[in-house]
């Protein structure tokens, strides 16, 4: 992308390059769109179907898409994804790519319900749960930034110590993998709204789905309008010129990745609460959300509301496909599950081109 | 009234090396200065001094007659001095006015805000007072080239910069963005400004600047008026007069015609035409040589030639083929031999020892590596040759590149070329940064393949060397031959009026020149023409 223009002097390769940023520029736009644009248009053409044909699979299908449950389950199954996605966005903005969000989410769900249970506050043990994420991500920032390690590796390392350390702890301190169930806090119903057909779901939910609404506006408005937005940005794209215009890169990178360990840590943390248990057999109950948490980002383009939207769009397939389950149409979770990968790959590889950070990855050293 | 910046006996070493020997630079208040000289010659190093990014080993910045020691660009930039770097330090995805307040973005609400309307007001006002043309809401990817450099320009008046440092700042411009940038450093020093700029341009220095300073190998030798000095005493302060090498050519026989080119030419990454229409042809036992001011197309031209960048237009023949889009494979195959003017970059990997690093070039070879598979032993044996006979240091097969001194890699590189039996030996700076023993033995390995029969293009700014080896002298200047001479018949002196530029022929009588010109007037007149098309399709690009 920058190439162009660095190539710019001659008139024609200036117009060349022009026309051709354009271009990707235009792609990248217009396929977000069509996808929006079709995904709209596939919900419309069932809805239509299913009213006509009330008794058709489509007629099932619309009413597994209209059924408030389908919100409130998109809604739950995505609070603790979208946390993530919005902690990915603020650590690879800012230069450092941070694929241990899954180790975070588990860290903080096994920590917030240990918290809860010696104290019995739910919300003393969502504080327990950010708390814990975030150690864990200060450790992540100070091999990455200050020591320089490989990005990858300690992300990857972060994940592993997260595995192996929260079901170990379970065991030690409850004598299993999953522990006890804890009180868990009552929804928040919203007077009169929460009664409206279907989007009255927004408006009776979990605390932490409001919590997910607040992080979702405020890591906007950070990014499009503060100066330490503009900061991250400039310190994931050209960290030298951040630096010449006399701002610390190392600075931003430390406090950009600790954000990104609370807000993991609110998700992991609002994951367990909501149930009231951690469990830690296998690839534990989180199951690769800090994964999928990354594509969300990816496709929403790092823009907060985009990597959302996102996360609806996977959990709003994942909650249709129980609701379907529920009606005897079995779509197998399994490949439900695979689709944020698959798109994924098709919108970064073959059309998107989802724009990374220029300086993501790389180790800043300030040359004096 | 004291001067704006006044360094005093600055002396910079580096491990082995002394980037800068005492030197003394005055710069008056409201003027450009250029600091001219050639790659390598200090002015870079000079200047991150002045910036606070290297600490003097000794000496001192003064600043308005006050002593300053900047541990950081910080302290530099809080003293009123900006530098605009050859690479833009800019965040492509971001606005100008994003960028130009980067780091200080004025803030509203108490800080939680940055104040939108706000920035993007004080940079229209900025770009008005200087008259410079910048839309404060595109992108840094979406502008020229010329635009990001005001940007950066802009950037550092932002910050309240009074002496403003401009590192090479015509390299990435186009002709037309060049004089911009020219008005532009006219209407800064109009207003108080005072302006450093580095280049190893003569004309840009003689036109942009007020007084010139010139450095060579690391020492200031002199300081002028750009209005009374001409080019070519600019050229002669640049060059120098080294220590004469004495080298005895002699005269060979001259064969066939081993290598031509024919109106080649070559744009360089920026697309801008390095190399505009030049034709030569190179014989066996001859040595061909081009001189002149580095960055003249020298090195673009001998990327085509060895088939590392392909040429616009024109047509390269090797041994009779024609081989304008040959693969490097071919033509090392051919015999065509290369020693590449960055020794590290592309002569060798550095992470290699020597066996491995000899066998560079050789790998598809049926010598070394018959049926795919190497022959370690061979490639050894090899090796150990090229160390023997080119008096390579340490001898030692299992040395890695990077332990060797610049010298001695560059005696292997040549070694490991000129072992290949070439029929053409394409060699660019060969001796740049080689202790005086290893150039003349490089030296005399050249005139020994001359001898041989093989034909030699030589690239150099040296102007001793070129002159001592060469059998014919091209001068290149922005990206054409300006003449063919007879080195032997040609004085350094002339040699300089060429390499500024200056054609021959008119009232000198051009009669000196005893080698066949190819650039006669005919062409001069199409480079004209060239030159106008270049404009106006800068021109167009910047409507586009």
């Amino acid at each position: 992308m920058s190439d162009a223009p660095a190539d710019g002097a001659d008139a024609d390769a200036d117009i060349a390059a022009g026309n051709d940023e354009s271009g990707s520029f235009f792609d990248r736009y217009t396929t977000r769109a069509l996808v929006a644009g079709a995904t709209v248009a596939a919900v419309v053409a069932l809805l239509l179907a299913g009213l006509l044909f009330p008794d058709s699979l489509a007629g099932t299908l619309a009413d597994a898409l209209t059924s408030e449950n389908t919100l409130a389950a998109a809604l739950r199954l995505s609070v603790p994804i979208a946390f993530a996605a919005l902690g990915g966005i603020f650590a690879e903005k800012s230069g450092v790519i941070n694929i241990g969000l899954e180790g975070l989410l588990i860290i903080s769900a096994f920590s917030a319900i240990y918290v809860a249970d010696l104290t019995g506050g739910v919300w003393v043990g969502f504080a327990g749960g950010v708390v814990a994420s975030t150690l864990l991500a200060a450790l992540f920032a100070v091999v990455t930034i200050g020591f320089r390690a490989d990005q990858i590796i300690a992300g990857l390392a972060v994940w592993l110590i997260a595995l192996g350390l929260a079901p170990f702890a379970s065991q030690v301190i409850y004598g299993s993998p999953n522990t006890p169930t804890v009180a868990t806090s009552p929804s928040i119903t919203v007077p009169v709204l929460a009664d409206l057909p279907f989007f009255g779901a927004l408006f009776s939910a979990s605390p932490s789905v409001y919590l997910l609404f607040a992080a979702v506006a405020g890591s906007w408005y950070v990014f499009e309008r503060t100066a330490f937005g503009r900061w991250i940005r400039a310190s994931g794209e050209n960290p030298k010129a951040l630096d010449t215009a006399g701002v610390s890169v190392t600075r931003v990178r430390y406090a950009a990745v600790l954000i990104s360990g609370v807000l993991a840590g609110m998700g992991g943390a609002a994951l367990s609460l909501d149930l009231g248990q951690f469990t830690g057999n296998g690839p534990t109950m989180v199951n690769g959300k800090g994964f999928i948490a990354i594509v969300a980002y990816l496709f929403g383009n790092y823009n907060p509301v985009g990597a959302f939207l996102s996360t609806m769009l996977f959990a709003g397939l994942d909650a249709v496909q129980t609701v379907l389950q529920l009606q005897g149409i079995g779509i197998p979770r399994q490949l439900i599950r695979i689709t944020p990968f698959v798109i994924v790959i098709v919108v970064l590889a073959l059309v998107g081109r989802t724009r990374l950070p220029e300086a993501a990855g790389e180790h800043y050293e300030t040359e004096e | 009234m004291a001067s704006a910046v006044h360094l005093d006996g600055i002396t910079k070493r580096f491990p082995g090396v002394v980037a800068n020997d005492d030197v003394d630079l005055t710069v008056e208040r409201g003027t450009v200065h250029a600091l001219l000289g050639e790659n390598g010659a200090g002015k870079t190093t000079l200047m991150n001094v002045l910036y606070g990014l290297y600490e003097p080993t000794s000496g001192t910045v003064r600043l308005d007659g006050e002593p300053h020691a900047f541990d950081s660009p910080r302290d530099a930039i809080d003293a009123g001095i900006g530098m605009i770097h050859q690479h833009f330090m800019l965040v492509d995805p971001m606005t100008v006015t994003e960028n130009i307040t980067l780091g200080s973005e004025p803030r509203k609400w108490g800080g939680l805000a940055v104040d939108r309307a706000g920035a993007r007001e004080a940079v229209v006002e900025l770009a008005d007072r200087y008259g410079f043309d910048v839309d404060p809401d595109a992108r840094i990817e979406d502008v020229s080239v010329g635009e990001q450099q005001r940007v950066e320009i802009l950037k550092a008046l932002y910050r309240g910069a009074d002496t403003l440092i401009l590192d090479e700042p015509t390299a990435v411009l186009t002709p037309q963005e060049v004089d911009e940038l020219f008005e532009v450093l006219d209407e800064l020093t109009a207003q108080g400004k005072t302006i450093i700029f580095i280049t190893h341009k003569l004309g840009e220095a003689m036109r942009a600047a007020d007084e010139i300073s010139v450095l060579r190998d690391g020492r200031k030798v002199g300081t002028v008026e750009a209005a009374t000095t001409t080019q070519e005493e600019l050229a002669e302060l640049m060059v120098g007069r080294e220590v004469l090498l004495d080298i005895d050519h002699g005269t060979a026989e001259t064969g066939e015609v081993v290598a031509s080119a024919s109106e080649v030419v070559v744009e360089d990454d920026r697309g801008v035409r390095a190399v505009d229409g030049v034709s030569f042809d190179v014989r066996g036992g001859e040595v061909f040589g081009i001189a002149g001011v580095d960055g003249n197309g020298q090195s673009e031209l001998v990327e085509a030639v060895t088939g590392l960048r392909t040429p616009d237009a024109g047509e390269i023949r090797f041994r009779g083929e024609d081989v304008t889009t040959a693969s490097r494979r071919d033509r090392i195959e051919a015999g065509m031999a290369y020693v590449p003017e960055d020794r590290q970059e592309r002569g060798l990997v550095m992470e290699f020892d020597l066996v491995e690093n000899g066998l560079l070039g050789s790998q598809h070879g049926r010598e070394l590596a018959a049926n795919g598979r190497i022959d370690w032993a061979k490639t050894r044996g090899h090796a150990e040759a090229i160390i023997d006979e080119y008096d390579v240091r340490p001898p030692d097969a299992d040395a890695g590149a990077e332990s060797l001194s610049g010298g001695n890699q560059q005696k292997f590189i040549v070694g490991r070329e000129f072992e290949r039996d070439p029929e053409l030996v394409v060699a660019s700076h060969p001796t740049r940064g080689v202790d005086v023993g290893s150039i003349e033995f490089i030296h005399e390995r050249l005139l020994e393949l001359r001898e041989q029969g093989v034909a030699v293009l030589l690239v150099s700014s040296k102007l001793e060397e070129v002159r001592g080896l060469s059998d014919r002298l091209a001068v290149a200047y922005e990206g054409e031959f300006v003449d063919v001479v007879d080195p032997d018949e040609t004085t350094e002196e002339e040699l300089g009026l060429l390499m500024a530029g200056e054609r021959p022929g008119g009232d000198d009588g051009g009669d000196e020149g005893g080698g066949p010109a190819t650039t006669g007037d005919g062409d001069a007149d199409e480079a004209e023409r060239n030159a106008a098309a270049d404009l106006a399709d800068a021109a167009d690009g910047e409507r586009a």
